[in-house]
Formats: C-alpha cells, sequence, structure tokens
C-alpha cells in the first residue's frame, strides 16, 4: 500500500511518501507565495523524484497549520497526531515528543502505542521558536545551519537576561559590541530558547524517551542545551522536519486498512 | 538649592535640572551604547540651556534601567519612585500613572502626595511597550511620529492583529499589507492592540483618578485616544511626558539634600 503526507507549516512545506513499512521519497520546500500552489508543487516534485504518478498514491492525508488548504488530500489531522505518529514510527520507545518549528513549538505525550495522551503548545511567543533563530542568523550573518556547530565551541558563558525576541536581539547587539565571540553569543541564545523549551515540557511531564522534532531539532547547539536543562538523552530523527508528514502518511495507511 | 535628576531609558536618556522647586532646564537623547556616556551628554544638554556648570550642582540622583551606572550621580532610585514623584510634580491630583517607554511598561498607583502605592510591570515582553511601535513604525517605513495622527485618520473598525508577540506580528503585518489594507488602517488595528494590552494592565492594578500618561507613547495620539475610549476615563498628558521620571529623581535628590 502507497500512502502520503503533506505537512503544510508556517514557513514550509514537508512531504513524504510510504510504502509498506518504508519512506521511499521526502521533500521539504520553503514556501513562497500561495499555499496551496507551493503544496502542489512539492507534491507533484516528490511524485517526479519518486518516478510515480499520483495515481499510485492510495491516500493523501494532510497536516499542519495550513492543511485545510491543500484541497487535494484526501483528509487531514492535526500536527500533534502526526508528530506523535511520526516519531513513535521511527522510535518505538517514544513518550514524549518536543516538536518544534518556525512559529512555535509543541509538546506531546504518547503511551507505549502512539496514542497522543496530552500536549500543550506555545505560539503566542516567538521566545522560544524557530523565528528567533533565524533572526539572530541573520544579524549576525551567519547561515543557520552552522549556528549550531558553532556554538559548540564556547568557551566563556554569554547569558542573555530578556526573555522576549524584540529584547534579546538588543542584548546580542549589545554583546558584539562588548566583544564577545560569535560561539560563545550563539551558545547564550541556544541556552535561551532551550530554556524556554524546557519549561513548557516540564508543564505537560517527560517520560523518557524523548523526541525532538521540527526544524530547530538541526540545530545540535539547541539539542544539546536542552538535554543539559533536561538532564536526559534526546533522540533526533535523521530528517526531523519530515516527521509531521511521516505521521500523515502513516495515518493515511492506517485509515486504508480501517475502512 | 540646584538639584538634578538623570533618567537613563533603554532607548531614550533625560536629565533635569532643578533650581530650589522649579525646572530650570532638560534634555532629552538617545541613548548610546555607553550608558555612562549617554547620562554625561544628556547632563551636558541639560547644562548648555542654563548658566548652571556641573560643579554648581549640590546633589544627583539617578533612576531608569541605565541608573546604576551613572558615574556622578549621588543615589540612584527606582524608575516606579521617580515616575509617581515626577507625575506628581506636573499634574498633583494624579493617582494612577501609565507610563510606557522604550522597553516597558509601568502601571502606578500613589497617594496625594506622589508615593507609590502599589504598581504592575511589563519589562519581560515587547508587546505593549515602545519597541512594539518602532518595529512597526521601520517595518511600515514611516516616522514613529506619524504613527497616531495616521491611525486617527481611519474610521471605523480596523482590521485585527491577532498575534500578541512582536515578531509574529509582523509577519501579520506584512501578509496585510500584500492584502492591500490600507496603512492607516493597519496602524489603526496596531494602535487598538496596544491600547488593549495596556488596559489589561491598567485594569489588574485598578484605576484611580486622575490618570495621568507619562512616556513615549503619551506622544501616540492613537494609543492614547483608544486607551482613553475603552477605559472610559480623561488622560492628562504632561506637557514633556518623557522627562517624568528624570523629574522625579531631580525633587528625590531635593529631598535627600534637604534631609542632610
Amino acid at each position: 500500500m502507497i500512502t502520503a503526507g503533506i505537512d503544510i507549516g508556517h514557513q514550509s512545506v514537508n512531504a513524504v511518501i510510504l510504502e509498506n513499512n518504508r519512506i521511499i521519497s521526502h521533500v521539504t520546500r520553503v514556501i513562497a507565495g500561495e499555499v496551496e500552489a507551493a503544496a502542489r508543487t512539492v507534491f507533484y516534485g516528490m511524485l517526479n523524484q519518486a518516478g510515480m504518478t499520483a495515481a499510485r498514491i492510495e491516500r493523501l492525508f494532510a497536516t499542519g497549520v495550513g492543511r485545510e488548504k491543500v484541497t487535494f488530500a484526501d483528509g487531514n489531522r492535526t500536527e500533534m497526531l502526526c508528530h506523535v505518529q511520526g516519531s513513535h514510527w521511527l522510535f518505538p520507545a517514544a513518550r514524549t515528543v518536543i516538536d518544534v518549528g518556525a512559529e512555535g513549538s509543541r509538546i506531546l505525550r504518547c503511551d507505549s502505542q502512539g496514542n497522543l495522551t496530552n500536549f500543550v503548545m506555545n505560539d503566542k511567543c516567538a521566545s522560544g521558536a524557530g523565528v528567533f533563530l533565524e533572526t539572530v542568523a541573520e544579524m549576525m550573518q551567519i547561515p543557520p545551519s552552522e549556528m549550531g556547530p558553532i556554538s559548540l565551541d564556547s568557551s566563556k558563558k554569554v547569558v542573555l537576561t530578556t526573555t522576549c525576541a524584540v529584547f534579546a536581539e538588543s542584548e546580542i547587539v549589545a554583546e558584539v559590541h562588548r566583544g564577545s565571540a560569535k560561539e560563545d553569543i550563539l551558545a547564550g541564545v541556544h541556552e535561551s530558547i532551550a530554556a524556554k523549551i524546557a519549561s513548557v515540557t516540564k508543564r505537560v511531564g517527560i517520560e523518557p524517551e524523548l523526541i525532538f522534532t521540527g526544524g530547530v531539532a538541526l540545530n545540535i547547539g539547541v539539542v544539546r542545551a536542552l538535554e543539559k536543562q533536561l538532564e536526559l538523552d534526546i533522540q533526533v530523527p535523521k530528517d526531523p522536519e519530515i516527521v509531521g508528514a511521516l505521521g500523515a502518511a502513516i495515518l493515511a495507511k492506517k485509515s486504508g486498512l480501517i475502512s | 538649592m540646584i538639584t538634578c535628576g538623570i533618567d537613563v531609558g533603554s532607548l531614550s536618556a533625560e536629565a533635569a535640572i532643578f533650581v530650589d522647586r522649579n525646572l530650570e532646564a532638560y534634555s532629552l537623547i538617545r541613548t548610546g551604547p555607553d550608558s555612562a556616556e549617554t547620562a554625561l551628554s544628556a547632563l551636558k544638554v541639560a547644562l548648555e540651556k542654563t548658566a548652571i556648570l556641573q560643579q554648581d550642582i549640590e546633589f544627583t540622583v539617578a533612576t531608569g534601567y541605565g541608573r546604576v551606572i551613572v558615574p556622578f550621580a549621588d543615589r540612584n532610585i527606582s524608575e516606579i519612585s521617580c515616575h509617581a514623584k515626577g507625575a506628581h510634580y506636573f499634574h498633583p491630583s494624579v493617582r494612577t500613572i501609565l507610563d510606557m517607554g522604550g522597553q516597558d511598561c509601568k502601571a502606578i498607583r500613589c497617594d496625594e502626595n506622589g508615593k507609590v502605592t502599589s504598581f504592575i510591570m511589563n519589562d519581560k515582553c515587547a508587546a505593549g511597550t515602545g519597541r512594539a511601535m518602532e518595529v512597526m513604525a521601520s517595518l511600515l517605513q514611516i516616522q514613529l511620529e506619524e504613527i497616531g495622527v495616521r491611525s486617527l485618520e481611519f474610521d471605523g473598525n480596523p482590521v485585527k492583529i491577532s498575534n500578541t508577540c512582536v515578531i509574529f506580528a509582523k509577519s501579520e503585518v506584512l501578509s496585510l499589507m500584500r492584502e492591500g489594507v490600507p496603512i492607516n488602517e493597519i496602524l489603526a488595528g496596531l494602535c487598538d492592540s496596544v491600547a488593549e494590552r495596556v488596559k489589561a494592565l491598567l485594569q489588574r492594578l485598578g484605576i484611580e483618578d486622575d490618570f495621568v500618561i507619562s512616556g513615549g507613547i503619551s506622544k501616540n495620539s492613537g494609543v492614547v485616544k483608544r486607551l482613553e475610549q475603552k477605559l472610559d476615563v480623561c488622560a492628562h498628558i504632561p506637557e514633556e511626558p518623557q522627562i517624568v521620571g528624570a523629574v522625579g529623581s531631580a525633587l528625590f535628590a531635593r529631598d535627600l539634600l534637604n534631609r542632610q
């Protein structure tokens, strides 16, 4: 059975094709322009990449904030359900999933069967979200993908005292003027964002294993800072951004088995 | 008796020079990267307007976010106390003060002597502070001073800005611009959301007349008018609302000197 999932986030579209129990293709793209058009481009691009026609996909489920806009999908599921499904499929021991995307974070709890049991989310404040990292990358003229590795070289602690991402920008400017090294500033930024994610995580309660998904999980600096603050190891999937789309494809498959 | 008050805020710094109980001169400058230097330039700009020399000043009190690093200050006092005292100087029947600066927002209650009885402040989140307005002014490429007036040119119920976070509100404003919503209407929506946030802060504290607004935000008629409507109160605004903290600290300097 071949199913597909598509995840429309605030900034990016991710899509996955699942054949039997194997991911055969996946794509990640930044949304440019209109959402539905972006979803179509990604979906057909992925089919092309897999050498398939749309007819071979038995069922396509959409998820994410823009899931309603994927009019060509056969159904949609919330991103909470999908992230838990995807994480549990990748790591059967998963019990807590930390998903941090461009505009917010969600902490999800699940049981041994991968059923969602509880969750909390923060989509009100940018201080614990990916946009904050992007702003810092732009300010410091460092590619976002290099922020994590650079910060691991930090030898001197820089502490950002403000919570708000807007105020943190001024603090970072002050640190740059003060001559602080970029690796130390970045480490301070990662500590700060990790502290916010940790505080939301503690509200829902933590049970290992912890899985970290979403674009922010690509930043090793944030992962390490979060492990330190939660005093637990964290598993990061190879492609943390596609976990929601993967979960949608799995749910599309399960839904097919029921009907 | 010559005293001086210095208020070093996150975005602006002010100095007030008092001769006895009269405001002799004041200054208002933008905060630079070095708080100590900023404080000194604020003082110099104020002194230039009088015949008073720096050595004539008998006592100086610093206040504001940068108050601990003012090298020539004899004492420092929290901006909450200074704002209440300053507002009381300008408007003796004041009981509630809203002070919104560049990086925080304070609601203060005081007694008939200008002494603080309670207060609440937000200095954790840029939403509902002057900074939010600065960010939006630069996004919309207009002057900060234009926001209020232009927002009032829009009649009716403006578009609602649903995000609290300034960073998320920026993307929201960008998409409104793309949809072709007129700038004045967006500005009206922004002023309304700031007024809504400030209203919540004031309601938690409770308002007693007279109500005074100080700080940079009081220069934004779009926020002031909407706040007055929402709370059904009349706001009194000092002639130079940004020097209230500095005036309060100069008056504290006078009290301290009298006690010596």
